[in-house]
């Protein structure tokens, strides 16, 4: 296993063409990608990584070169019983190699904690929204936006205006969870007990994609949530809607050839042995369950079950009808058993329940994903 | 110069304190059995770690895949964290150092033989009834990290978590018995002449890890015991609902986790500063530089724990003084780098399994320090923490840097534990295909922890631009299985083939290298009087023994003074030597505790008859706690010292 000079100089063209193929990739806009920030918090965290990567890199390179270079120039050639100078030590070799490595730390930490107070800034005029984790999905609520000292409450989607900052007031209802839109901000913990305060702008108007980041439970993997951002105008528009409780149902909706009523849908929402109203709510009739999600407006999700499906009508009934299976361990599973569904909830009551919360929807002109 | 007799190519005594057959491991107190028991049983768990991890990336291999339920995928990331961290790099660590550190200080026995095979044993035992969770409704299912209050048991019902205390609980008391012996075997053991500064790295870092141990383990042991009184006797320690705190687990946790990185590292780097020097044909580069700051590195190591928290909001304050000393850390680290590198400088570097192995640690150990610079930062931390990008860099640490280490130790000293030669050839082979396959599994995890992949999580959507990192990591974690798969097939064949061993394979410089492959039981017949820091290589090579380091010299003469006498001893015949006697006693006792740990898992949920199981593991306790002391009393007498 000899190392030759030659081959060794073979080697850089592959290196080379292998680690432009890793850098060009880790820079593709993908949805999560930390390395295309799109809000100041997390902008500032990727400003603070650029020059200490290309210190890694310096330092990588450098100790990476001298390891290669000493197996290659020092092996033991075949015949060669030279005994090498017994050399022990050299303190002014080895106080230059102490402090070198001090000296770019210090950098390094002059750097961050620069970016640190820069991140930790919570402005007066930021708007406030409350986060609180669930297993296994995030509640949304926004205290100064409401009517009457209620809050306006949703779920899963996040909507907030670009350009102002906001201070995401983090809490959990369970276990721990962690907040993490990666294009726009760092995680944050929400913790049962303790309230965490995040701070951040999104600079770009755009459907952000988040998920809970630490580990919470058997669905962990399917706790994600969308934060939409939206310009001011759209945003107040957004505000306005939320603020009233959606109308009196009407209208039908045909999925997979069933037809469902929007009325009928509302009434055996509304009926307890239906089981929903236990734990859902809806703004401006009956239903004030505390447990699941509000539903309030639920016809313009764009996502069912925290971010597992895409909304759709089609969805929400195969969710209606799939729970345990789609999201193992989820509440509603409980509830809602195989055997349950086929002794309560009809395929033509699950197209009326379809029809009814589709038909709740704000009206918002939708950023593109990013 | 005053050594023991080199018995290089005669065959080693018989071993007469020993029985023969498996009562001869059973009742053992020598502590090379014990090493061998150690890393025998701690490379079974490493399989097993191995195939849970393979299984998990089977499932991540693809988006959306069904091949493991998410419960499953839970169990599997929990065991193999836990019995990667407990069940296989420590207990290779401590058997490489049971087996290596007597032989290097000139000691015949650790100081307290006995009590090593009881840690043995409960090292044992609290790995099987970890596994044994498996059988008793589930696996442990909530992070080796165990965070509050997931781990209540209103969200973890199953006894995983119970076996989980109680697993890590036994293996716990097994490590802080074991840190004391290497303690007061180090301190109180060496042979004479052997001073502290002429002390080889190995045990040198052994030292450091036992201290660090006995600090970091036991709040590991209380937590977990709140733990157990949260879910089974009323107490809210970590339950917010009712009170308790969240947070204050992962101050105790982190307080035992971090340390306990070094605890796994450390050895390994002793390991490094062993092999390197033998296979450059130099001495250690500023062996004080690379002892102390291993020094520093175990101090430093209690004061990092937060940055395991920096986003649990702790505050801006406490993250900058926690951010401060993660990265004075890399100041001693880049001093250990430094000097391996200036080692090989010069040197006529001889490219063993053993060296390649020692190269492959340095190399990639740098990628893990680098891209633990990141983490170190609280601002960037909060990007990459809970990523993939730690799952990587982690790995960078643990695998590419401590398993690596304990490959490149096992290479080395598998001769001397087993009178046979490694196959070279293959163990090269096992190198570069591990080296290229690790790379391939962990380097991608950089990428898709930045790209916004979260760890521990059974799946993930099409279309995160996740997919062609998760399928590489997957396609190179079953290459890396092959090349574990080479390493058990070279052991197996070159146990029963391999080249006979000389006592001195390598022309090694320290002094287990001085006795027979494998040593007799008591290691040594004449008990070696050492003058400098490479006693075998002085002997060997006496003209270069004038380049010595000054500061060397000074710390020596005392030595040398005080047991220049040891020269004209008369060598001692060999039956004459008294060794501690085979005992069973700390076999029961542990048994006695096994029975005990089984009664408090169910003492909440089946009651009188747990306690009955409590009483009879008390009783068998106390049958073992007097066998033990009739027969310390029995020995005793003999005594040679």
């Amino acid at each position: 296993m000899r190392t030759h000079p030659r081959s060794l100089a073979r080697l850089v063209g592959p290196v080379l063409l292998i680690g432009s193929f890793f850098a060009l990739a880790a820079c593709a806009n993908t949805p999560g990608n930390t390395y295309d920030p799109q809000g100041d918090h997390a902008r500032r965290i990727y400003e603070l990584l650029i020059p200490i990567w290309w210190m890694a890199l310096g330092v990588f390179v450098v100790v990476q070169g001298l390891l290669v270079y000493a197996v290659w120039r020092f092996r033991r050639r075949p015949g060669s019983a030279a005994m090498p100078a017994q050399v022990h030590g050299n303190t002014q070799v080895e106080i230059l190699w102490t402090v070198a490595p001090a000296i770019i730390v210090l950098v390094i930490a002059v750097l961050t904690f620069r970016t640190q107070a820069a991140n930790a800034v919570m402005p007066a005029d930021a708007m406030r929204v409350t986060a609180v984790g669930h297993q296994w999905w995030f509640e949304f609520q926004y205290p100064e936006l409401g009517t009457e000292g209620k809050p306006i409450v949703t779920a899963s989607d996040m909507y907030i205006p670009v350009g102002r900052p906001v201070t995401v007031v983090l809490e959990a209802k369970d276990v721990i969870h962690n907040f993490w839109v990666p294009k726009l901000a760092g995680k944050t913990y929400m913790i049962p007990g303790k309230t965490n305060y995040l701070t951040f702008t999104a600079e770009q108007p755009g459907i952000y994609r988040a998920v809970c980041a630490e580990f919470c439970g058997e669905a962990h993997a399917l706790m994600r949530f969308r934060v939409i951002a939206i310009d001011a105008a759209e945003f107040d528009r957004w505000v306005a809607q939320k603020r009233v409780p959606p109308p009196a149902p009407s209208g039908t909706l045909t999925v997979n050839g069933l037809t469902g009523d929007a009325a009928r849908g509302q009434a055996l929402f509304l009926d307890a042995r239906k089981q929903c109203i236990s734990c859902h709510a809806i703004e401006g009739t009956n239903a004030r369950g505390a447990i699941g999600p509000n539903l309030t407006y639920y016809g313009s999700r764009q996502t069912i079950a925290a971010g597992i499906l895409p909304y759709s009508p089609e969805n929400l009934g195969r969710w209606l009808r799939e729970a345990p299976g789609l999201k193992p361990g989820n509440l509603m599973s409980r509830v809602l058993t195989p055997q349950w569904i086929r002794a309560n909830l009809s395929d033509q009551e699950i197209a009326d329940l379809v029809a009814y919360l589709d038909s709740m929807k704000v009206s918002v002109a939708l950023p593109p994903e990013r | 110069m005053a050594i023991a007799e080199r018995t290089a190519g005669t065959i080693s005594p018989p071993d007469i304190h020993a029985r023969p057959g498996w009562a001869g491991w059973l009742s053992t107190t020598d502590h090379k059995r014990i090493g061998i028991m150690y890393l025998v049983s701690a490379f079974i768990f490493f399989l097993i770690g191995g195939i849970e991890a393979l299984l998990m990336r089977i499932q991540l291999g693809t988006p959306d895949n069904t091949f493991l339920t998410p419960d499953v995928y839970n169990q599997m990331f929990t065991m193999h964290g836990t019995t990667m961290v407990f069940l296989a790099v420590m207990p290779l660590n401590v058997g490489l150092g049971n087996y290596i550190v007597p032989l290097m200080i000139g000691a015949r026995d650790m100081a307290f033989p006995r009590l090593n095979a009881l840690s043995i044993w409960l090292f044992i035992i609290g790995g099987l009834m970890l596994y044994v969770s498996f059988f008793a409704g589930g696996a442990p299912n909530v992070g080796w990290f165990a965070y509050a209050p997931l781990t209540q048991k209103q969200f973890a019902p199953s006894a995983g978590v119970d076996y989980w205390i109680i697993g890590i609980g036994l293996t716990g008391v097994a490590s802080i018995a074991g840190a004391l012996n290497f303690i007061v075997t180090i301190l109180n053991m060496r042979a004479p002449g052997m001073t502290l500064s002429r002390m080889p790295l190995f045990v040198w870092m052994q030292l450091v890890v036992a201290f660090i141990l006995i600090f970091a383990f036991p709040v590991l042991t209380v937590a977990t015991i709140q733990l157990l009184f949260d879910r089974h006797f009323g107490t809210r320690f970590f339950l917010p609902a009712q009170g308790g705190d969240a947070v204050l687990w992962q101050h105790l946790f982190w307080f035992f986790g971090h340390p306990e990185v070094y605890i796994l590292i450390l050895p390994t780097m002793g390991i490094i500063s062993e092999v390197l020097p033998t296979f450059s044909r130099k001495p250690i580069f500023g062996y004080a530089f690379v002892a102390y700051s291993g020094v520093a590195i175990g101090f430093l190591g209690f004061l990092v724990w937060a940055h395991h928290m920096f986003a649990v909001g702790l505050g801006p304050l406490a993250n900058a003084f926690f951010g401060a000393a993660s990265f004075l850390i890399a100041v001693p680290t880049g001093v250990k780098i430094f000097n391996w590198l200036a080692t090989m400088w010069q040197g006529s570097l001889n490219l063993t399994t053993a060296m390649h192995y020692a190269i492959g640690f340095i190399s990639m150990f740098v990628i893990g320090g680098i891209s633990g610079i990141t983490l170190a930062s609280p601002p960037i931390n909060v990007q990459q923490t809970d990523s993939y990008y730690v799952v990587a860099h982690m790995h960078y640490v643990l695998f590419g840097g401590a398993i690596q280490g304990i490959f490149a130790g096992v290479f080395y000293w598998f001769p001397k534990m087993t009178g046979r030669m490694l196959d070279e050839r293959l163990g090269k082979w096992q190198f570069w295909l591990m080296l290229i396959s690790f790379n391939l599994t962990f380097f991608p995890m950089h990428l898709s922890g930045n790209e916004g992949m979260p760890r521990r999580i059974y799946t993930y959507e099409a279309g995160m631009g996740w997919e062609l990192w998760n399928l590489l990591s997957t396609i190179g974690s079953l290459l890396l299985a092959v090349a574990v798969l080479l390493f058990l097939w070279n052991m197996l064949t070159s146990l029963r083939r391999g080249a006979i061993a000389p006592a001195d394979p390598w022309d090694g410089a320290t002094l287990e290298w001085a006795v027979s492959s494998p040593p007799p039981s008591y290691n040594f017949a004449v008990v070696p009087t050492v003058q400098s820091r490479r006693p075998l290589w002085d002997r060997k090579y006496p003209h270069l023994h004038e380049s010595h380091d000054p500061g060397e010299e000074s710390m020596e003469r005392l030595g040398a003074v005080m047991h220049d006498a040891a020269e004209t001893e008369p060598p001692i015949p060999a039956g004459a030597i008294h060794m501690p006697s085979p005992t069973y006693a700390p076999l029961i006792l542990a048994l006695g505790i096994m029975v005990l740990g089984f009664g408090i898992i169910y003492l909440g949920d089946l009651g009188l008859a747990a306690a009955a199981a409590m009483l009879v593991g008390l009783l068998v306790m106390a049958g073992g706690i007097v066998s033990w002391v009739r027969i310390s009393h029995v020995d005793s007498p003999h005594h040679a010292h």
